[in-house]
Formats: structure tokens, sequence, C-alpha cells
């Protein structure tokens, strides 16, 4: 058979919050019926669905059947964290571009901040397997840490300062506020960054993203369909991903780099295109050093300017490239990277309103930090 | 402060006993490095063929396939990276803050990473030399690897 065209036809998510009351089940339905809804297609239109979970959600054919979808011809629960966040929707293409569906959901849903939380290290779902057994007895086990350990390394490399980190902070916070869907869009200031408490040496408090209760969902068909739905459809231009040295934390050979460093080759050679060509940048940002490595690993500027760029107004609005227009993690809330496709996906249809990025047509999205990631590159016509 | 954050305050004990740290989950690549922690030692896997030191314990080496074995290190290194923890997230710790986790480059070329005992966070800095020990938290069936600042010049 050859190959289809698929295209991104629908969006949905639920309310982000502290506390849902609810069950990740109960959201992940939700969304996936206003994506399905936004698309203009209905449940049992449903053939395919793939999430990713750390055994805190729903499965995905158990979100199906709770929206009326019971006959799927693929379902895939990935286990693992932000770094399938562009995985899932690059094979969500894969199964529609090859036949294997016609109509995917592609959701990720979790009690983010009242359910199990991904900043305790004390959680029962840790599992200090492989190398990290080695992390374990020291209680090295939890993402901030980790991250931060590559900030370090990156400051030592590039003479990075901490004010470099601030600038995404303050970046991120100033786009939240023309969100209203965002957990935090009270902007902030160098003063309030550098006077905020510490939280693990080099990252202070809003270098950290924010624990959030939620879902979100995207559908994905085919080309040919997309045209007779309710919205523009947006296209991939491609994606490149990055799983490298058994994803470990700790041996991951250069912590001043991330996954990026691998990952950016396939993603340009995938899309054809360059940073240049970028309109909107949803940069995966769990912390601002994420931001920081994976923006140079990708090509935006050199290794240690990422600072100067940000500082000098180069990755917001009329400069360079607008990067989470949304806030991202730090600021909207962490959907575990899912919501930065949300948030692409509304920038191409040029349905973002305030926070409309002029004349977007291609945005990146990033997913992921330390040795594993990806990233793909939506695109429409309009 | 209002916000909540990817951190968050572990739950103390209240029984009076203390909190333990997480444990390693020990399968049959690894139990070599925990027998010799067991007896005091540090060792750490190595292919018996090429002689390369890996990382994380195989049974058989990732270059060329040979049985492994676990090898006793020097215990000496250097700080490739650092972080200093002031939010008591891991409870077994939280009494700790703020404390230095290193990540530290043996000689023989792995990483590990561990408390640099002592340290507070001033004065630490990537490239100093460390020494390895062996370390047994309060309430870990396991001892520890963690390290103190060379202060020898060597």
């Amino acid at each position: 058979m050859a190959a289809r065209e698929a295209a991104v036809v629908g969006i949905g998510r639920t309310a982000f919050s502290k506390s849902s009351g609810r069950t990740p089940l109960a959201m992940a339905a939700e969304a996936a019926r206003a994506a399905l809804e936004d698309a203009g297609l209905r449940p049992a239109d449903v053939d395919g669905i793939i999430d990713f979970n750390t055994n805190d959600s729903a499965s995905g054919p158990d979100v199906a059947r709770a929206i009326g979808a019971v006959d799927l011809g693929l379902a895939m629960d990935l286990q693992g964290g932000g770094n399938l966040a562009v995985t899932v929707v690059g094979q969500a293409f894969a199964a529609v571009q090859a036949g294997t569906c016609d109509v995917v959901v592609v959701f990720r849903s979790l009690n983010g901040r009242s359910g199990n939380r991904y900043g305790r290290g004390d959680r029962p779902a840790l599992a200090m397997r492989g190398d990290m057994q080695f992390a374990a007895l020291n209680g090295y086990v939890i993402p901030p840490m980790w991250i931060a350990m590559f900030a370090q390394r990156h400051k030592h490399v590039y003479g990075t300062t901490d004010e470099d980190f601030g600038q995404i902070a303050i970046t991120m916070r100033n786009h939240a506020a023309a969100n209203p869907h965002a957990m935090q869009r009270q902007p902030i200031d160098m003063d309030d960054y550098m006077s905020a408490r510490w939280i693990c040496e080099p990252f202070r408090l809003y270098d950290c993203c924010l624990e959030t209760d939620g879902a979100v969902a995207l559908v994905v068909t085919t080309l040919d369909r997309a045209r007779d739905l309710r919205h523009v459809p947006v296209r991939m231009a491609g994606f490149g991903e990055g799983h490298t040295s058994g994803g470990s934390w700790t041996n991951f050979p250069d912590l001043s780099d991330m996954y990026s460093a691998y990952a950016a080759k396939r993603l340009w050679a995938s899309t054809g295109l360059r940073p240049a060509d970028i309109d909107v940048a949803c940069m995966y940002d769990c912390f601002t050093g994420t931001v920081m490595a994976t923006f140079e690993d990708f090509g935006f500027c050199p290794k240690g300017q990422t600072g100067a760029f940000f500082a000098e107004g180069r990755a917001t609005y009329g400069g360079d490239v607008v990067v989470n227009p949304h806030g991202g993690l730090l600021s909207e809330g962490y959907l575990h990277g899912l919501n930065h496709h949300f948030e692409a996906v509304r920038q191409l249809r040029g349905h973002a309103g305030d926070r409309q990025v002029p004349g977007a047509r291609h945005a990146l999205v990033t997913a992921g930090a330390g040795p594993a990631g990806g990233a793909l590159v939506y695109e429409t016509d309009l | 402060m209002s916000e909540e954050r990817l951190v968050s305050v572990g739950g103390a004990a209240t029984s009076g006993r203390p909190v333990p740290p997480p444990a390693p989950l020990i399968d049959a690549d690894s139990t070599g490095f925990w027998e010799a922690t067991r007896e005091g030692r540090i060792a750490l896997c190595r292919c018996t063929g090429c002689g390369a030191w890996l990382a994380r314990p195989l049974e058989r080496c990732n270059r060329c396939a040979a049985p492994t074995s676990f090898d006793p290190v020097a215990g000496t290194g250097t700080v490739y990276s650092y972080i200093v923890v002031h939010h008591p997230a891991v409870p077994a710790f939280a009494h700790l803050v703020p404390y230095v986790i290193a990540l530290v480059e043996f000689d023989e070329g792995p990483r590990l990473p561990g408390i640099l005992l002592g340290e507070r966070g001033p004065g630490v800095a990537i490239g100093q030399r460390v020494r390895a020990e062996l370390t047994a938290f309060p309430g870990a069936d396991e001892r520890a690897v963690t390290f103190r600042r060379d202060t020898s010049g060597g």
C-alpha cells in the first residue's frame, strides 16, 4: 500500500489544576472526546490509541472503551517519561501513513500534583534498576537532581550564569501571562528569579516546572479525510529522536549536551528544514536547563549562548523564534509535554488569540531531557 | 511560597525510626557489585576479554561480548559535576540539607553519583579529586558508595 499522508485534526484537554479529584481515566476520556469534537469526528471513528505513562495513568484501551471505541486496530501504551511525548505522535502518524489505522487518539493523562509526583523522592513507583541502582542509596532519584547535574556541567564548560537560566524562566512566565489556561500567569523579573529559594543548585524555584493534574489529547487521521474536517490540517514535516547511552542519566557522554545532540541531525534531515525556518518552538522545559541544552543542540544558537539569545528578545515576539508562547511546562503546566503539541497546533491554525505568533507556519515540538528524547516539526499551508 | 513545583517536601518519619533511602533493584547482572560492598570493597563490572570497565553491569561485554566480572577499583576519582540539594525531597536525607551530591568519574572510567560527605556547597568544584567510601545510611539494607574530598594533594 502506498504511504498515505496524515495530519493532526483535533486537539482536546481538561482543566489544569493542582487537585483534579478525578481519575486519569476520566480526564483522558474528556480530553479525547474534546479532541474528536474539535475535529468533527465521532468516538466510533477511533481505531487506534497511543499513550505514554509511568504507571500513573489509564491504559489506552481502557480510555478508548470509556469513550465508546471498543474495536481498535492499534493500541500502544508506552512506558516512559517526557522523552516519549514526540514518539507517541510520530507513531500515530506512522500508523496512519502505513494504513494500520484511520483515526488515532494520542493522549497523556496524569494527576501529576495530587497523585504521583515526580518531584518526590519517596514515591513507591521509583524503580532503581540498571545503573540507577547505584544512585538509589544516595537518594539521587528525582528529575530536579538529574537535570541540575547536567546544568552544572553546562555552567562549567560554557561559563553559563545563573542569570542565563533566569532569562528562560522569565520569558516563559511572560508568555503565560497571555494564556488563560496557564497555572501561573504572574510575570516575574530577574530580582524575583534570583531571590527565589534554591531547590537544587544550580536550580532555584523558577527553574522547575509546575506539577499539574490534567489530560491532553490529539487526533491524527489521513490528510484526505482531514480536508473535510473542521480545521486546517496540521501536517508533520518530519521528526527525529535520540535514545542514547541506554537511557543513563549518569554515564551519558557529555552532560553539557542532551539527547538533542544526537536527535538534531535526524530532525533536520527528516524535515529538510533548519532552525531559521521555525516560527514557534515548543521546547520541552521540565527545567530551564533542559531548554538551554536542547535549544543549543538543535542549532538555534551556539553552545553557551542561550542566555544572551533570550536576554536580547530573540526568543519572544518580534525575535527570531517564539519559544513556548503558552508558557511551557514552567508556567502553563506539566502535562508531560503533550500540551506543547496542543499549543503548536493552535498556533499553526491561527487560533492562539492574544498570544498568536503572526504568520506561524512551522512549529517545533521537542520532548525529553537528558539521554533520551525527540522532536518534530508541524507545518500548515495557511 | 504558594507555588508547587516539581519538588516537594518529603513526609518526615513520625515513628521515630529513620526513613531509609530508596533501595537498589539488584539483579543477577549486578549481584557482584553488592557482594563486594557487603565485604567492604568497591568493585565495578569489567570485561574479562577486552578489559573495558562497564558503568552498567552486564552479563557480557557490550563491546566484545566476552564474560564479565567485578574487579576492585582504586576508589579515587574526579568530580565530573555536582549539585547542592536544598529542598528536602528525599526524606532519608531531609535532615542533611543543604548537602552535595557529586557525579564522580572513577579513575577507571565509569561514573557513580554519591553524597560528598561533609560538604554543604561552598568550596566544591568540578575537577576536584575525591575518594570513595562505603556508608551505611540508617535503615538501608545495603551500603552506599559515598565520597569525600581528597585533600591529600594527590
